[in-house]
Order: structure tokens, then sequence, then C-alpha cells
């Protein structure tokens, strides 16, 4: 027969009320867990947008403002390892920006004057050799027309690499942190059956099935976690703020460029569905020999 | 209704708690299980309540052979039965009502119906005034009362007591045994374990009598005239 709810979620509370201590303590520390990687993530999708990505141009050349663009386009296209020329005017450069950090755009709109000069993007073949951006970068400096031209292979490729570090050691800690969950919410519940072991064992002899003497124990666990979860991401958004605050009092040339916005849903619903399974996983665990 | 056939329980290897064990108790009887201390009296009684399997031997319960029982059904076959311990095993955090009510709490049945029929039984055992108490608001006479209440609230036809009256004064364990009486009129088989001679003497009921884990034969049973207990009409005491 099928358990009723009410008496689970009875039994669930007043587990969670006879030992206090240990359920804060656990849902304290599944929510210090899933912060802390939480935070990493917060920071690697920001510095994402700064991330080049695959489509991300080997050299950028900026022009004059009175340079023949398409002369410059031409004579770059003579570069046999040249994949692809996109020129990009003042305006669209700007749009762009806009695109990528709404929160700036509104400020951009107050300059009189465009803000970003034209450019051309340079796209070499799978084919050429490691450096030919640097080097397409060095000779177009000579052409008439162009102001500068930097290579953004090598920032690109460190920048990637710095993220994927980021992303790693945010895997790696709350991975770790999250294990230190499932133990801590392990030790709660068996802190908690300790508490209860007497009860329990009247429930037996009084012919309570084994589902009957756990769900109450797997219901509680589960709702520290999602507890801790919800407590992780209110800390989480109340970080974000905090930063978008001192930023906004005090900007930061680089900070205030890529601190711009919060997880998306995917992100907030992880953080209390983790927080959920790690509280159910370490009940089970606890709850398993016994 | 009960039948034990050649039951041996052993802890460990040199410990006979019980040794080829044989014996019938019919539906609806009365009877008692005494001995000396160490006896199996407790071993006994947890082995038809399925706490513990025997070591080797057959226990029919209503026809179950409840020593082979799966883990699974165990719990099922325990609602069958009643039992009443000697220290009362009752939870302190729940009210009486809610002990009373546990396992029809757990399968869902509607809490008026709980009521009323934890309100039954509690009457039946002079404790309907008492439902939202907790127990350790209550004396040891009536948390034993809440105890039997419990046991006899899924109305079962097996049930068991072990020194039910062990931790109570001559007044209240009569009061108690006159209980298990009452429950046996209406139809229910009673096995009491105790050591209380003199309440055995004066119930005149079928004794079964253990001595190191064997069973002797049974010259304490006695045909006494039926006592003014027995006789009389229940009446709840408050």
């Amino acid at each position: 027969m099928p358990l009723k709810a009410r008496y689970v979620v009875g039994e669930a509370w007043s587990i969670a009320r006879t030992g206090a201590r240990q359920t804060a303590l656990a849902v304290g520390l599944i929510a210090l867990s899933l912060y802390v990687p939480g935070l990493f993530a917060l920071v690697s999708k920001n510095l994402g947008k700064l991330s080049a990505g695959p489509d991300a141009p080997a050299a950028v050349i900026t022009l004059e403002s009175s340079a023949d663009r398409l002369a410059v386009a031409r004579r770059l296209a003579e570069d046999h390892r040249i994949l692809e020329i996109r020129i990009v005017p003042s305006e669209a450069a700007l749009s762009r920006f806009r695109r990528a950090y709404p929160d700036l755009g509104a400020a951009l709109a107050r300059l009189q004057e465009a803000p970003f000069p034209p450019s051309i993007e340079i796209r070499t073949r799978s084919s050429a050799a490691s450096g030919s951006g640097r080097a397409i970068a060095a000779a177009s400096r000579s052409i008439p027309g162009v102001e500068s031209a930097e290579s953004e292979e090598e920032t690109g490729r460190r920048f990637t690499d710095a993220l994927r570090i980021v992303r790693g050691a945010g895997l790696v800690l709350g991975g770790v942190l999250v294990l230190a969950a499932i133990l801590s919410v392990a030790s709660a519940i068996r802190l908690a059956l300790d508490l209860h072991r007497e009860e329990i064992e009247i429930m037996r002899l009084m012919g309570a099935t084994e589902t009957a003497v756990r769900a109450p124990f797997w219901l509680n666990a589960t709702a520290e976690g999602l507890l801790g979860g919800a407590i992780a991401l209110g800390l989480l958004y109340g970080t974000y703020r905090l930063g978008l605050t001192l930023l906004a009092r005090s900007p930061h040339p680089v900070l205030s460029v890529f601190w711009t916005s919060f997880l998306d849903w995917r992100g907030i619903a992880l953080v209390p569905i983790f927080g959920a399974g790690a509280g159910l996983l370490g009940s089970v665990m606890s709850l398993g020999r016994r | 209704m009960i039948q034990l056939f050649r039951v041996s329980k052993e802890y460990g290897r040199f410990r006979h708690a019980l040794d080829d064990v044989t014996c019938t108790i019919e539906r609806g009887e009365f009877v008692f299980l005494t001995g000396p201390s160490g006896a199996g009296k407790s071993t006994f009684l947890k082995l038809l309540f399925r706490e513990q399997p025997p070591t080797s031997g057959q226990i029919l319960v209503n026809g179950r052979n409840i020593g082979v029982l799966p883990a699974s059904q165990v719990p099922y076959f325990r609602r069958t039965v009643g039992v009443v311990f000697q220290d009362f095993k009752l939870i302190t955090r729940k009210s009486v009502f809610e002990n009373i009510a546990f396992v029809q709490n757990v399968l869902g049945l509607p809490r008026a119906e709980q009521k009323r029929r934890a309100y039954q039984v509690l009457k039946r055992v002079g404790l309907h005034h008492q439902m939202n108490a907790y127990p350790d608001e209550l004396s040891g006479g009536e948390q034993q009362r809440v105890a039997i209440a419990r046991a006899i609230v899924n109305e079962p036809t097996l049930l068991l007591a072990d020194e039910p009256t062990g931790n109570l004064d001559p007044v209240l364990s009569e009061e108690i045994m006159r209980l298990f009486l009452e429950i046996n009129i209406r139809g229910t088989t009673v096995l009491v374990a105790t050591h209380d001679f003199e309440m055995i003497r004066r119930m005149g009921k079928r004794v079964l009598s253990l001595d190191r884990g064997r069973l002797r034969d049974e010259p304490l049973r006695r045909e006494i005239a039926p006592s003014a207990i027995r006789e009389a009409p229940f009446l709840p005491m408050g």
C-alpha cells in the first residue's frame, strides 16, 4: 500500500525539528559547497563573453578613418593563408558591442562620436601554420591606411586556456565540496538516526515497512539539500549584486566590462537541484546499511 | 492457531535460548508463558512476532510458517499481531493518539477513522480522556494501558505480552490482567509471558513453562474455579 504523503512530510519535519543543529549544519555545508562552484560558474560565464570562440579572427587590423577599406582588403586578399576578410565599420562594431554588453551600451550611446574605428578582421585557413595571424598582422602594418594591426591568435589562445583553467578549477573544487556536502548530509542523517534509533525500532515492531521508516529521512535530507541550494543561489545573487554595486560606485577598466550578467535559468535551476540530489544521495548512503 | 514444531533458537554456538520446543496454542486461548529469568520466554515471544527467526524448526501462525517469511513480508505479518512490552515502547515525542494510530497513519487511513478507532480502544482501556497527552505525562499503569490499546487497535487475532506487569504494582497488574481477559473474551488469542506465579495461580489459565530453553510438561495448568475477575464485566479504569 502506498505511503501517505502527510505521514512522510510530518515525520520528515519532526526529524528536522528534533535535530535542529544537525539540520542547520547540513544545510549550511550544502549551501557553502554549492556557493563556491557556483561562484566559479558565474565568473566563468562572464569571462566567457570575452572569450574569442572558434570564429575568432586571427588578426584585427584597425584602419584610419580616411582609409580606402576595399583597397586594404584587396591587398590582404593576396595572402594565400587568409580564408576570410571581414570589414567592420564603426557602426557595426558599436552595435556588436551593445549586443554583447547591453548594460554598457546605454553609456556608450551618450558619446558624440563613434568610439570604435573601422577595422578588418582576418580569419586564416585551417592549413595555415601556427603564428600566421601574427605574421599577417605584421605584414599589414605597411599597407597604407592601416593604423595598427594586432594578432588575436596568441591572446585568444591564452584567454581560452585561462578560462578553461578557471572552469576546471571550479569543477574540481565544486566536485570536492559537493562530495563533502554529501558526506556531511550522510553524517547528519546518521546522527538523526541515532537520535531516533529507539523509535525506529518501535516503528519496525509495530509493522512499519523499511520504506515507511526511511522515506521521512530521504525527504528530510532532500529538503535540506534543496534549502542549501536555495541559500547558495541567494548568496550567489547577493555576490553578483554586490559586485555590480561596487563597480557602479568605482568602475574598474576590466571588471566593469565582464561582470555584467547572472547565471542563466539553467544554472539557476541546477544549483538547488544539485543540492537536493546531494541531500538524497547522502541519506541513501547513510540509510543503506541500517 | 499457533504451532511450534521442534523449534530451537541459538545465540552463538553455545547458547541455546530455546531447545527443541513443540507446542500448540488454540485459537481464542489465554495462555501464560512462564519460567525463571533466562528460561527463554522473551525469545519464545520474539520468534512468534518474527523479531527473530528460529535456528531450526517450524513456527506456524494462522497457518503461515513465519520462520521462512521473507523480510519484506514481516511488517505485514506484524500488523496482524499485537504486542505489549514490559517497557511499553511508546514513542515519547508522539501523543497517545499518534502512538496508537501510527500504523494506520502510515497506511493512509483517513484521520477521522484513525481518531474513531483510537478513541474506541482508548475507551476500552479507560484512557479516552488522555488522547492528546504525551507518554511522559502518564503514570506507568496508564502507559501500559496505552501500549495495550496500541496492540489491539488493529484488531489482531493474536496478542503477545512480554512481562506486561513487570514494572507495575499489584493493583495496576490486576487491572492490566483484567484488560487481557476482556480482550481474550472478545476472541483474541492471548499469550502472556510472566514469572508472577501468584498471578498465574489466580487466573487459572493454561500455562506453558520454560526451563533453560526447554518446554516442561504442563503441570501448572490448573482448573481453578473461574475467578471474579474472569467473569466480571469490563469496567474502564480511569
